[in-house]
């Protein structure tokens, strides 16, 4: 391929990447927080909820998300005659983005339910009787504890996250993956080439690279006191 | 707790009956404002150029949506989805050198046909000369895109074969030499195998049959009805000749009336 077509290449490249990048973002805002509220909705003494959320729990992570992608965007449609959605671009975001903050949220949880379960039962009972209530040891005893305990498996998920966004494709949400596929067969002037597809590897290595870092530095400077 | 839930189903269920209830799909595409087709990348077609979708269908289709004072998007599809995105409304119709099968045509509301094509199966130009019948292909492995006519005519045929996601993908498994053949459109293939092509080594060599594009529309849509009243007049005026003429169609397409 000659320079011009690489400009036209990468062009195309740098748009659905960011659309990765749109929905790899829009993942993570909604789902740590829908995951800490699943998770205190499972560990909940009400029991029809804790429930609930276990059967909502084997449902979301025992089925493929790809799978809910297509239910998510086609299923209203189809079953209702309900369009929340819209065809257009945006309307195939916002259903990949619900999509994956819910399929993300659930495994969140689980992982947020195992720091918590980390932190020894002797400091809840200090804490009750220095007369916290619940809700305070929780913020100003557990939390930070428990994200430091959790700041491994997050980093994996969070790592998955990126190149998962690429399942998207199925709703025909134009991220990377469909960017570079295009050139299979040529598109934009470009003659047909596989060089393209490759080259999106590169800008998820980076990505994650960048990643990797970045988390790597935030468990360091949450390195300064132990977790026992 | 059980009130709320009650009160959100009541209301999802009032809001899906209301939907359900709607008006035609004439007014329904009126009332937005916008036709949404449903396209692939597929040259000479539909594709871009500088960004925008050009090509005998989008001209086209460009041209419909004009004549009823909509506006066009052109949303590009999983081919396998298109009766999905269909029935869900996300598009509102299929316009993209649409083989007429009965798959399709039970199912949606269609225009009158508007170009002939065949499905041709395309080959390594250096053994093209050994692959000038059906009988001699019989025995090549061949790659076909998934619910295509392509897949229909090598199961007809009885051949042995890989469904991959694309047309496109079909002829760079002969290109990278992992299936000997592809079964594709002649109107493509026209355009993208052969001398001054992405893809000089292959050539096309039989037509196993030939077929007709349509444009499909929802089941019962009045819009089908409007097309074909639309093609009559560019066809009369010779707008869809000319449209014909610039994309290097013209020997395909089929008088309207």
């Amino acid at each position: 391929m000659s320079a011009g077509d690489w400009n036209i290449v990468l062009n195309a490249l740098n748009i659905g990447f960011l659309q990765t990048l749109r929905l790899f973002f829009a993942t993570l805002i909604g789902a740590i927080p829908l995951g800490l509220l699943i998770m205190f909705a499972r560990r909940s003494s009400f029991k029809p909820l804790s429930w609930l959320m276990q059967s909502l729990s084997w449902i979301i992570r025992g089925s493929p998300l790809m799978i809910q992608l297509l239910i998510i965007y086609y299923g209203p449609g189809l079953a209702f005659d309900w369009h929340p959605w819209g065809g257009g671009e945006a309307g195939r975001f916002s259903a990949a983005a619900v999509a994956f903050i819910i399929n993300y949220a659930f495994y969140f949880a689980e992982i947020y339910r195992g720091g918590i379960a980390s932190i020894p039962q002797g400091q809840e009972e200090a804490g009750l009787v220095l007369g916290m209530t619940r809700t305070q040891i929780f913020f100003k005893v557990k939390l930070l504890q428990m994200v430091k305990a959790i700041l491994p498996p997050m980093s994996n998920e969070v790592i998955t996250l990126v190149k998962d966004t690429s399942l998207s494709r199925i709703i025909s949400l134009q991220e990377i993956v469909w960017a570079g596929q295009k050139f299979l067969k040529g598109s934009e002037g470009v003659r047909a080439s596989i060089l393209p597809l490759l080259f999106t590897g590169i800008y998820y290595l980076v990505f994650n690279g960048l990643l990797t870092l970045l988390l790597a530095k935030i468990e360091k400077r949450l390195s300064y006191f132990q977790v026992r | 707790m059980k009130k709320w839930i009650s009160l959100i189903l009541a209301a999802l269920l009032a809001l899906s009956m209301t939907m359900a209830f709607a008006e035609g799909d004439l007014d329904y595409v009126k009332g937005k404002g916008v036709l949404v087709v449903g396209i692939t990348d597929f040259a000479p077609m539909d594709y871009l150029e500088n960004g925008e979708w050009i090509g005998f269908d989008a001209d086209m289709a460009k041209a419909f949506a004009e004549s009823l004072g909509l506006k066009v998007e052109f949303v590009e599809i999983d081919w396998d989805n298109k009766l999905l995105e269909l029935d869900n409304k996300s598009i509102d119709c299929i316009w993209n050198g649409m083989t007429l099968r009965t798959e399709i045509t039970d199912v949606t509301s269609c225009s009158n046909a508007y170009a002939d094509n065949a499905q041709v199966v395309v080959v390594p130009k250096a053994v093209a000369d050994q692959y000038q019948n059906a009988e001699s292909v019989a025995k090549l492995q061949f790659a076909v895109e998934a619910g295509s006519a392509g897949e229909d005519e090598a199961k007809a045929y009885g051949f042995s074969y890989t469904p991959v996601p694309a047309q496109s993908d079909a002829v760079m498994e002969v290109k990278a030499g992992s299936s000997d053949a592809a079964i594709i459109d002649a109107l493509m293939a026209a355009a993208v195998v052969g001398e001054g092509t992405s893809y000089e080594d292959l050539t096309y060599t039989i037509a196993l049959n030939s077929e007709k594009y349509g444009v499909a529309f929802r089941q019962g849509s009045e819009l089908a009805e409007l097309l074909n009243a639309f093609f009559a007049s560019a066809w009369k005026d010779g707008s869809m000749q000319a449209i014909a003429e610039t994309y290097g169609v013209s020997a395909a397409i089929i008088p309207q009336e």
